[in-house]
């Protein structure tokens, strides 16, 4: 049997892997072992395997590249989960991985046709196809759609276990090298509460797998992390900066918000890859890549490598590979100095070395199988006929970008330095700091350097400490310009070869040229139509490379190109962790239980749950219309208003008048704005003098109370003051003609009607319970609303019930209570108003008093009412009495021509059990509504149904039962 | 495509904003009235405004007929304008649902669904047994706080390409003849008389004596300008997309209780928005809160994307008008046009409001389709009734 | 997330208040306001690019309805205070 981890190495100093262990998953259905500690992209490498994924556009073979989570590369399906960075998720038992955008095999693709020889889409491919005839685009369309997308959703999948924490700290250091370390520390030391964020499993940064630091600094460092007061958040993608320094995190399931005085970002650099033929073979991996496999996984990337490089890390790289005992075919690198202090050991180990030369190509069908190389002219450009090296990897350390997106999200300007071919910040915001290699140091001193002196400018910001002197300032910017550079800025002219720019969305070279020379000419214009930059890893692998090379294409500089916006969140977040737990809470009032128990079907109203009915609508209208029944209405808006000033405060809220009204009465009251719109409706009594009582809408109670306090601290609050009892009382409507006698029974209150007659408020004790009681009637019947305090309300309103039961009550609902103010003609505000209606129109001009001096919507309400309202809300009935018009439908007026022109609509109805018809409210036009009678159209599922204007209630018009 | 031309020292017509607003303006100006001597002046790229920032949601299930009519145009010039443009803008016609939770939000479907039947607009209301055929991926059990009760639901809209349409009218209106130039900012509109004259930009005066403001977000800055006030609100409207997933979602989403609007590109990517944020600015950073929010409310709806993963996010302008309808047409100062007052449905009216201005600078006349959205209906109290359905609506 | 000032409270997440539009001033509603002059207040806005005053309600804090001078580009605050002081 053949070795299953072919390229695993003997054990390495510093490696993270559990050797003792093993576990085993399966990839595109084949079974792998693994070491705790693996990813699943160094298991399968590991194993010997090169192909992750097929590409977006054109299905080409992918395998790693950067290791660090950025690119798309190594995307792999995990169970039901779409996407995952396979190089970042670690390995578990029986991990069932496959990979993603293959069809019907990962080695068989055969979508990869699209990228046949050199028949690639052009740019803009499809806003240039697909159009003629135009009625097969919807064909062409699903096609496209079919071949979209990579990963698959699965619909099994539950919301799952997500949670949110705050975390508090004055300082937030983000990312955990060796100058975010020294940051903490400093800040620590002066006295700041820090909190330190890092994306890896420890703290280190790339001391954990680079070899040019010894072990001991970073030792060193974490020992004095463990003992300060840092809080430190390993494995956490910081997702954002937001306003106000408002910082997201992630760490597994779970999301994190802090609220930070100062922020260091030490988030260290991002390396990128170079622009070659081929240069998205499987087998090319970016340097750093292969040495996370090499130091953290003791995997080997390939069998024959050719390090290419125009940096000391290439040859540090090298120098690992070389110890690691994996063969390297050449080091090619750009710079024609030899200086590395490696390069002496790797010459003596006869690793041919190539100076003064580039990487051109990469040959090799699904993987690589040689790099071609070329002496290059001090410009850049390949000079000679070139050189082919037999290999099957390629490790790329040719440049680095700083991560700064999360710097320019904050409002850092992006400046590019020439010098260095890599972006810098300038000027970086107030209370803000970059430092470490972020911030352009490369040697670790230096890292460690700037990260103190970054760490104690955010102390000195919060004035914990001095700033540190200027001399060291400059002495530290001065040593940093000295800095050797680690960024080749090499880039070919396009020239109709396959270089990949852009690896998520299978953008070349080419396609850029040809997207600028069509006019799309600005870095943001060149995204959108090619759609560079806009896949998974948006921009961390290709943005340095499609600048550099739309600066060389338009003869421009970089800086002068500019850069696309950076969006938030810098690494792409779940759904679930940004949503939380599911808390949609809803509002339940004291006998919420009761109600289920009896049965009770509920609805959602505003932000409350109401029994909608308990089995059936219509028994429960007659029976209120007949003997006794009870609602809970407590979701009703309840306020108090107390003190002197409060009638004048009501005279402006309502266009009704309020002086005048008797204590102990209660009149009905209406809000508007003052564009005369009506708010809302609702009672008001006057308890006592200085004590006023109101009710409002159940769903506008909480606007309702934000208005009143608006005018009341504008102005109009002089001598008064507004209490919210909405929740303190409960609130039941006993409504029927037994309901005196019911009431009667747990109160020793004279309910005749001299004593306690229609519109009226008393202080009654029911059932031994203090409650205010309103006789008012919504529905029509002699009824009593009683509002008792919530600890109580399900002690009196079992208390009703059962001193009921003898006069036959029951329960009623939302359902019948519609229907019985409907046989009443009333109106609910927002079912048979809109955001349009004023009270002259809805029927309410009686309750309009323009004679007073000011109220909210006076002004308005005066110049409608000079020509009259154009529509009006009436009540109606159908010619044909069992059909019932849907609410909502529309009435309208046949013109000659057969058009339907549309006049008003429906805004209630409902069969009337009582009145054994159809009846309900519409709005119409002004001459048509005022005329009882006047018959109307109504449109309904195609026919035409007759209906008459009815003024008035359809029952009791008189209202005797209610006053009897 | 289009090509970079001397700035010219007067046109005939300077549109200010190159969007698909301004830039269908000057198409259908240079097209059907014969008038190129017309420059579209942006301050930044064309597009990279509310046009590129946007869902990309087309439709035309408005409330009041006034509304449908006008956006029932629209759909009918978009279903044409692959072709008129010689440019795929990819419209693809894949269904709208806007679901209701609560019976009154039913009521108000109805009445949509009945005046967009009536004004001729495939527009009815569907029920839960229905839906789960629309759209199998729905979450139909039972929700104590969000049930689905019903649904709009409107066949012909879908989704566009959004850039491709302000890149279609950019070409064939340069083509014609039409100067574009980016980079070009007003700052200031030169009004002698109650008449306007021509724009300071950043590159200079240009002379003209019809100049039409199509710039959403900063429709106010560029009136006050010429001295005028609007009845306009600018506020940051935001949205995000997710990793691009295999095609599972056909319908767009929408569900105006839970504010957010849910639907999957031609490139797999879920696009998804809310309702503008909860305070006014001109600022067009994100806010986290805006992902928690639609994050909780688009698990309400489909609970097994929990596991995909936004992958960015990104804010517009929007102008808030008081009736939830745009302003458009003549102002009180001679020439100067608006196109303004858009609020979150401003790109889906681009090719009927881009006519219908061509026709009303043309003719200096206002066409009737447009005649409700006049910025005299404040003065006249005669505001359209499209606030009657205030809910979201994408 | 915006930090907004309330003048009770301090500095507070915006999550806890309601935005309620700019500052207009409201004309007594008296035959001698013109409709022009009423439709103004009802419906114009200056929508200033910059510094202008607006009403902010502290809904989860302590009900305190309150004026704010902000940037409307930077969201930064100059001031707030209750209505009636400057």
């Amino acid at each position: 049997m053949s070795d299953p981890t072919p390229t695993r190495l003997p054990e390495r100093p510093g490696e993270i892997i559990d050797r003792t262990r093993q576990v085993s998953f399966t990839f595109n259905g084949e079974i792998y072992p693994a070491h705790p500690g693996d990813t699943i992209a160094s298991a399968l490498s590991a194993a010997g395997v090169r192909t992750f994924s097929r590409s977006f556009k054109y299905h080409r073979p992918r395998g790693l590249l950067c290791g660090a989570g950025h690119c798309p590369n190594c995307l792999v399906q995990v169970g039901d989960e779409p996407n995952v960075r396979s190089c970042q998720r670690a390995v578990e038992q029986d991990m069932d991985v496959n990979p993603q955008n293959a069809w019907p095999s990962l080695d068989q693709d055969v979508m990869s046709l699209a990228g046949l020889g050199d028949r690639f889409m052009p740019v803009g491919f499809y806003y240039k196809t697909f159009m003629k005839p135009s009625q097969l685009w919807p064909h062409y369309e699903q096609a496209l759609r079919n071949a979209a997308g990579l990963g698959v959703v699965d619909q099994g999948t539950p919301w799952g276990a997500y949670d949110k924490q705050y975390l508090h700290g004055d300082v937030a250091v983000i990312g955990g090298g060796p100058s975010g370390i020294s940051a903490a520390l400093e800040a620590a030391e002066a006295g700041a509460n820090v909190l330190l964020f890092d994306n890896g499993p420890q703290l280190g940064g790339h001391l954990r797998w680079r070899s040019d630091s010894d072990d001991t600094s970073r030792k060193d460092l974490l020992e004095k992390v463990q003992s300060a007061r840092i809080e430190v958040y390993t494995d956490t993608d910081v997702l954002g900066w937001y306003q106000d320094n408002w910082l997201a995190a992630v760490r597994g399931d779970r999301l994190f918000k802090a609220r930070a005085k100062a922020i260091v970002f030490a988030t260290g650099t991002i390396e990128v890859p170079t622009l070659f033929d081929n240069n998205d073979l499987p087998g090319i991996l970016l340097g750093s890549a292969v040495q996370r496999l090499l130091n953290l996984y003791g995997v080997a990337p390939g069998r024959r490598v050719v390090v290419v490089t125009a940096n000391r890390h290439g040859w540090d790289l090298a120098a690992d590979l070389l110890a690691a005992g994996v063969e390297l075919a050449a080091i090619v690198d750009e710079r024609r100095t030899r200086d590395h202090p490696a390069s002496v050991d790797l010459a003596a180990a006869g690793v041919p070395i190539y100076n003064g030369s580039a990487l051109t190509g990469a040959r090799g069908r699904k993987a690589v199988s040689a790099a071609v190389i070329s002496e290059i002219d001090d410009s850049g450009n390949p000079i000679g006929p070139g050189r082919v090296l037999s290999c099957d990897t390629i490790a790329l350390s040719t440049g680095w970008e700083p991560a700064l997106d999360l710097l320019y999200t904050a409002g850092g300007k992006s400046v590019y330095q020439e010098n260095r071919a890599e972006m810098s910040v300038d000027p970086v915001p107030d209370g803000l700091y970059v430092a470490g290699s972020a911030n352009g140091a490369d040697l670790l001193q230096a890292r460690v350097e700037d990260g103190r002196v970054a760490g104690r400018l955010a102390a000195a910001h919060l004035e914990l400490t001095e700033p540190p002197p200027q001399q060291e300032l400059d002495k530290l910017a001065l040593e940093l310009s000295k800095e050797e550079r680690r960024t080749s800025d090499r880039i070919s002219a396009p020239d109709g070869k396959k270089r990949f720019v852009c690896f998520c969305e299978d953008v070349t070279d080419v396609d850029v040229d040809t997207a600028i020379a069509e006019g799309y000419d600005s870095v943001e214009l060149l995204k959108r139509y090619s759609t560079i930059s806009m896949g998974p890893c948006q921009g961390k692998m290709c943005s340095v490379n499609a600048l550099r090379l739309c600066s060389r294409i338009k003869g421009q500089s970089v800086q002068e190109t500019g850069r696309t916006t950076s969006r938030p969140p810098t690494t792409p977040v779940y759904l679930g962790v940004l949503a939380g737990q599911n808390m949609e809470p809803v509002q339940v009032s004291s006998i919420h239980d009761w109600h289920l128990d009896r049965g009770a079907s509920m609805m959602v109203a505003g932000l409350w749950l109401r029994p909608e009915h308990y089995g059936d609508a219509t028994a429960e209208v007659n029976n209120v219309r007949n003997r006794v029944g009870l609602i809970d209405v407590s979701p009703l808006g309840k306020f108090q208003l107390t003190g002197p000033g409060a009638p004048d405060l009501l005279e402006r809220l309502y266009i009704n008048q309020w002086r005048n009204l008797r204590k102990g009465r209660v009149r009905y009251g209406v809000m508007c704005n003052d564009e005369g719109v009506v708010l809302d409706d609702g009672v008001c009594a006057r308890v006592d003098d200085d004590t006023w009582y109101l009710s409002t809408t159940s769903t506008g109670a909480g606007t309702a109370f934000q208005w009143i306090q608006w005018w009341l601290q504008s102005g109009w609050g002089g001598n008064v003051h507004l209490t919210d009892m909405t929740e303190i009382y409960s609130a039941f409507n006993l409504a029927g003609p037994h309901s005196r006698e019911v009431l009667r029974k747990l109160t020793k209150r004279d309910l005749g009607n001299k004593a306690f007659p229609y519109m009226r408020i008393r202080r009654t004790r029911v059932a031994g319970v203090s409650c205010r009681v309103w006789r008012i009637g919504f529905t029509g019947e002699l009824s009593y609303e009683i509002h008792v305090p919530s600890s109580a309300g399900l002690h009196v309103w079992e208390a009703l019930m059962e001193a009921g039961g003898e006069f036959g009550i029951a329960p009623f609902g939302v359902e019948a209570q519609r229907v019985l103010r409907l046989e009443k003609g009333h109106l609910i505000v927002g079912q048979d108003t809109d955001a349009m209606s004023d009270p002259l129109g809805a029927d309410m001009a009686w309750a309009v008093k323009l004679e007073k001096p000011d109220f909210l919507g006076k002004r308005s309400l005066e110049r409608i009412s000079v020509d009259g309202p154009h529509q009006r809300l009436v009540g109606f009935e159908m010619t044909r009495k069992h059909i019932v018009p849907e609410e909502g439908l529309q009435i309208v007026k046949p013109q000659e021509n057969g058009k339907l022109n549309i006049i008003g609509w429906i805004s209630s109805s409902r069969f009337s059990p009582t009145l054994k018809k159809s009846i309900g409210l519409c709005w119409l036009p002004s001459d048509i509504g005022s005329e009882p009678g006047a018959t109307f159209t109504i449109y309904q599922d195609g026919r035409l149904e007759e209906a008459r204007v009815h003024h008035g209630p359809f029952f009791d018009p008189g209202g005797e039962r209610l006053k009897s | 495509m289009w090509h970079d031309r001397p700035l010219k020292d007067g046109y005939d017509v300077v549109i200010i904003g190159g969007g698909a607003h301004g830039l269908a303006c000057a198409h259908y100006l240079a097209k059907e009235h014969g008038v190129t001597d017309v420059a579209v002046l942006d301050k930044s790229y064309i597009g990279s405004g509310g046009s590129g920032r946007n869902t990309a949601i087309v439709r035309s299930n408005y409330l009041t007929p006034e509304g449908v009519r006008f956006y029932d145009e629209s759909v009918k010039l978009y279903e044409q304008l692959a072709a008129e443009l010689e440019f795929n803008v990819m419209f693809s016609q894949r269904g709208h649902l806007t679901l209701a939770h609560t019976d009154g939000a039913v009521r108000t479907m109805r009445r949509r669904a009945e005046v967009n039947r009536l004004q001729g607009v495939d527009s009815r209301l569907v029920f839960p047994d229905e839906l789960a055929h629309i759209c199998p991926q729905l979450d139909l059990s039972e929700h104590p706080r969000y049930p689905i009760m019903a649904a709009l639901y409107h066949p012909p809209g879908g989704i566009i390409r959004h850039d491709a349409v302000v890149w279609g009218f950019a070409n064939h209106a340069d083509r014609r003849g039409v100067h574009i130039h980016q980079q070009t900012e007003v700052t200031g509109v030169d009004v002698r008389d109650g008449k306007v004259r021509g724009v300071e930009t950043s590159r200079g005066y240009v002379a003209a004596e019809t100049v039409l403001n199509a710039t959403a977000g900063w429709g106010s800055t560029i009136a006050a300008m010429a001295g005028l006030e609007l009845p306009i609100a600018t506020a940051p409207l935001q949205a995000c997309v997710t990793e691009p997933l295999k095609p599972f979602l056909d319908v767009v989403v929408v569900s105006g209780s839970l504010h957010v609007y849910v639907s999957q590109s031609s490139r797999g990517e879920l696009v998804m928005g809310a309702s503008v944020d909860p305070f006014g600015s001109y600022s067009m950073n994100s806010s986290l809160d805006f992902v928690e929010g639609l994050a909780g409310h688009v698990l309400e709806l489909f609970p097994f994307l929990s596991k995909v993963r936004i992958l960015r996010q990104w804010a517009g302008l929007c102008e808030m008008p008081p009736d939830f309808s745009p302003l458009m047409g003549f102002t009180p100062v001679e020439g100067f046009l608006l196109d303004v007052g858009w609020g979150t449905y401003g790109f889906k009216a681009s090719p009927i409001c881009g006519k219908t201005m061509a026709e009303l600078i043309a003719t200096n006349t206002t066409p009737d389709l447009i005649y409700p959205f006049r910025l005299s209906r404040f003065a006249e109290f005669d505001l359209v009734g499209e606030k009657g359905a205030a809910s979201v609506g994408h | 997330m915006l930090v907004v000032p309330c003048p009770n409270c301090g500095p507070r997440n915006a999550s806890e208040f309601r935005y309620a539009g700019e500052y207009r001033p409201r004309p007594h509603p008296s035959q001698d306001v013109t409709d022009d002059e009423w439709a103004t207040y009802l419906y114009t806005r200056s929508n200033t690019l910059g510094v202008h005053t607006e009403w902010w309600f502290h809904t989860s804090g302590c009900g305190l309805w309150f004026l704010a001078e902000r940037h409307t580009k930077t969201n930064a605050f100059v001031k707030s205070y209750l209505w009636g002081a400057t």
